[in-house]
């Protein structure tokens, strides 16, 4: 049998939505049953509490675990460190990742410390004829698609983009898989980063709001930020922003939605003055519903919304706050 | 390295030539942007080619940490043919030196980049501090500085907003994470990767454009500074596509703002994404 794909989830860097886990698992299954290989399940940090029965209704073969505290918090030196070890140890076709903030900037190194081909922003991976893979990534924001070919002779390491995969279980499971303990100490590694300050998370994220009210540039001024605030308070959501205006302080860097900001995926999202282009849109497209309000009929946002607005959001936006109270309503 | 000695620290600046990304967008937008009969490149001849906005902003934290007193040189490389235009840009910023590697092949990937980057960096004197963009805005891969910290022994700082250099040595990073921003602190020498959040790059003078106009990068072939590096990509791009987004968007008529706000609420609360009153 050809070497097996590996899944690999790190709990506390992000990995705690159990929807993002399942995804990866998802690819990483269809992937092992085209190339006839066997799904493992690597598991950094501390397991999920539905680590076993996750693991059965998604194929997986064996789960890895670093079984005691060894890896409960670790610095990314040493998640580099402990991957490393584990591939050398079984070394595998393709090693699938969750791509979010805590993988981000870790992945490459690991591909790096491996010299394994590398493809971030990965949204599909498929089995090339002539053997090997073709991975997909999102490229210019999500404005072109690139099909990359990895070396084949190489561990393939890909960090997968949020929403890219639907989850699917399998339909009639097996029996669960075993849970092995990797044999891997990785104590002695140095973090070469020390933090000095750590973040201070101020309240709730955007990453889990389920009503989230963006204004972009369209708002005119540094003042009308208000409305959108006031507008997400009223349904008791979450105020974002697109990155011009957070460049220009009409908000602070935690409100920013997109690519480079924060990967959201609320029920509601309802974006104020903002054209909608890609790097945007990275950022906001798995929303459940969106809600555009433009001037300009021609608004790549309104390519995504399923409802919409040619106006003023000046206009729109305080009538919005009124029609709310007036029902009443909340999610 | 020339930390801890008399001599002045050395910073080099990784950057790269892109296509402006705003008007890849705008192309986009209007369903105008196409790839070419190789199936790979985006073939509109009227994109400008810039420097990838991230970069620009790592030259900005460069010139900042000389400005703030540090006693440095700032080197600018880049790996690519015909970029004497791009690097001139960077010496009208007011770095010291600028450099032009040749590719050894039609299409280098991140490995090949980082191989070459690494093997000038280490050929030509070292570094004590690298600065590259947080990712390019072309294929947003942000894989090249990580690379460059594994091949370089260095650590990897990544998604600063400001840089400083301490007295030990030490690079102190504000980064920007999703519970705000963070503060980290790394033993020379080390790679840091920055964001848009450090702030608007400055603009070139006329005096220094003009300066600039007179340097050229000193253009460096891949076989002087390679000797037994392993230069074969690990990824090939073989298509790129323009991915089709299906519009579905109900407008909301309705006689003025009042009334098309009333009608978007009750459609919310009729699909049941807003609950209204009992
Ligand atoms: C590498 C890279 C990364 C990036 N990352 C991000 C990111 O993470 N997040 C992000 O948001 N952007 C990001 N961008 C920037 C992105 O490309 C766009 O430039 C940005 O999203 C545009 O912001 P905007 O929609 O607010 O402004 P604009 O594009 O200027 O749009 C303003 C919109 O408001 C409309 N408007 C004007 N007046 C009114 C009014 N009175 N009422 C209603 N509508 C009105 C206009 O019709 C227009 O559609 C990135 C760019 C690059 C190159």
């Amino acid at each position: 049998m050809s070497a097996p794909v590996v899944v690999c989830t790190w709990q506390g860097a992000g990995d705690d939505v159990a929807e993002e886990t399942a995804a990866a698992l998802t690819l990483g299954r269809r992937v092992a049953a085209e190339s006839g290989t066997e799904l493992r399940w690597l598991v950094l940090g501390p397991a999920p509490e539905d680590l076993v029965e996750t693991a059965r209704s998604h194929g997986v073969t064996v789960v890895d675990t670093f079984g005691d505290a060894r890896l409960e918090s670790p610095g990314p030196d040493a998640v580099v460190e402990a991957v490393a070890r584990y591939s050398a140890s079984r070394p595998a076709a393709l090693i699938v990742f969750n791509q979010h903030f805590g993988t981000r900037f870790v992945v490459p190194r690991v591909a790096g410390r491996i010299d394994a081909a590398v493809v971030m922003n990965c949204t599909d991976v498929e089995l090339a004829e002539s053997g090997g893979f073709l991975v997909t990534a999102a490229a210019y924001g999500g404005d072109t698609r690139a099909v990359y070919a990895p070396d084949p002779e190489r561990t393939c390491v890909v960090a997968l983009l949020a929403n890219a995969v639907l989850p699917e279980p399998v339909e009639t499971p097996a029996q669960a898989p075993p849970v092995e303990d990797v044999d891997i100490d990785v104590a002695g590694v140095e973090e070469r980063v020390r933090i000095v300050e750590q973040a201070r998370s101020e309240g709730p994220r955007l990453e889990d709001a389920e009503i989230i009210v963006a204004g972009g540039r369209g708002l005119g001024s540094p003042e009308n930020f208000k409305l959108v605030e006031e507008l997400a308070e009223t349904l008791g959501g979450m105020a974002g922003a697109s990155r011009p205006i957070v460049d220009e302080g009409w908000t602070d860097s935690a409100h920013q939605v997109g690519l480079t900001g924060r990967i959201t995926r609320p029920a509601l999202y309802v974006a104020a003055g903002i054209s909608g282009a890609t790097q945007h849109m990275a950022g906001c497209s798995a929303a459940k519903t969106i809600v555009a309000i433009n001037t300009d009929p021609d608004a790549a946002i309104f390519r995504y919304a399923k409802y919409g607005i040619v106006g003023d959001c000046l206009e729109v936006l305080p009538e919005m706050i009124r029609a709310v109270r007036e029902a009443g309503v909340a999610r | 390295m020339a930390s801890g000695s008399m001599l002045p620290m050395r910073i080099v600046v990784c950057v790269k030539e892109v296509l402006d990304p705003d008007a890849v967008g705008a192309y986009a937008l209007s369903g105008g942007l196409v790839v070419g009969e190789d199936g790979k490149t985006l073939t509109q001849t009227t994109i400008p080619r810039l420097m990838n906005a991230y970069d620009e902003q790592a030259i900005e934290a460069a010139l900042r940490i000389r400005e703030g007193g540090t006693e440095c040189t700032v080197s600018v490389v880049s790996v690519g043919d015909d970029l004497t235009t791009l690097l001139r840009h960077a010496v009208a910023l007011g770095v010291d030196d600028v450099h032009e590697i040749r590719p050894p092949e039609d299409e280098p990937d991140c490995h090949v980049i980082a191989s070459l980057l690494g093997a000038w960096i280490r050929t030509s004197g070292g570094a004590d501090l690298v600065l590259c963009g947080r990712q390019a805005s072309d294929d947003d891969q942000g894989v090249v500085p990580a690379l460059l910290g594994e091949m370089l022994g260095m650590p990897v700082v990544a998604v600063a907003r400001a840089v400083e250099i301490t007295e030990r040595a030490s690079v102190m990073v504000t980064t920007v994470t999703p519970d705000g921003d963070e503060t980290a602190e790394a033993a020379l020498p080390a790679v840091v990767t920055i964001s848009n959040e450090l702030g608007e790059p400055r603009y070139p003078t006329m005096p220094m454009r003009m300066a600039a106009r007179r340097v050229n990068p000193e253009v460096v072939e891949p076989d002087s500074i390679s000797e037994g590096a392993d230069l074969a990509p690990r990824v090939r791009l073989v298509r790129q596509y323009v991915p089709t987004v299906k519009g579905e968007c109900v407008l909301i008529e309705g006689d003025g703002p009042a009334a098309q706000a009333t009608r978007l609420v009750e459609a919310l609360v009729g699909d049941r994404v807003l609950q209204g009153r009992p």
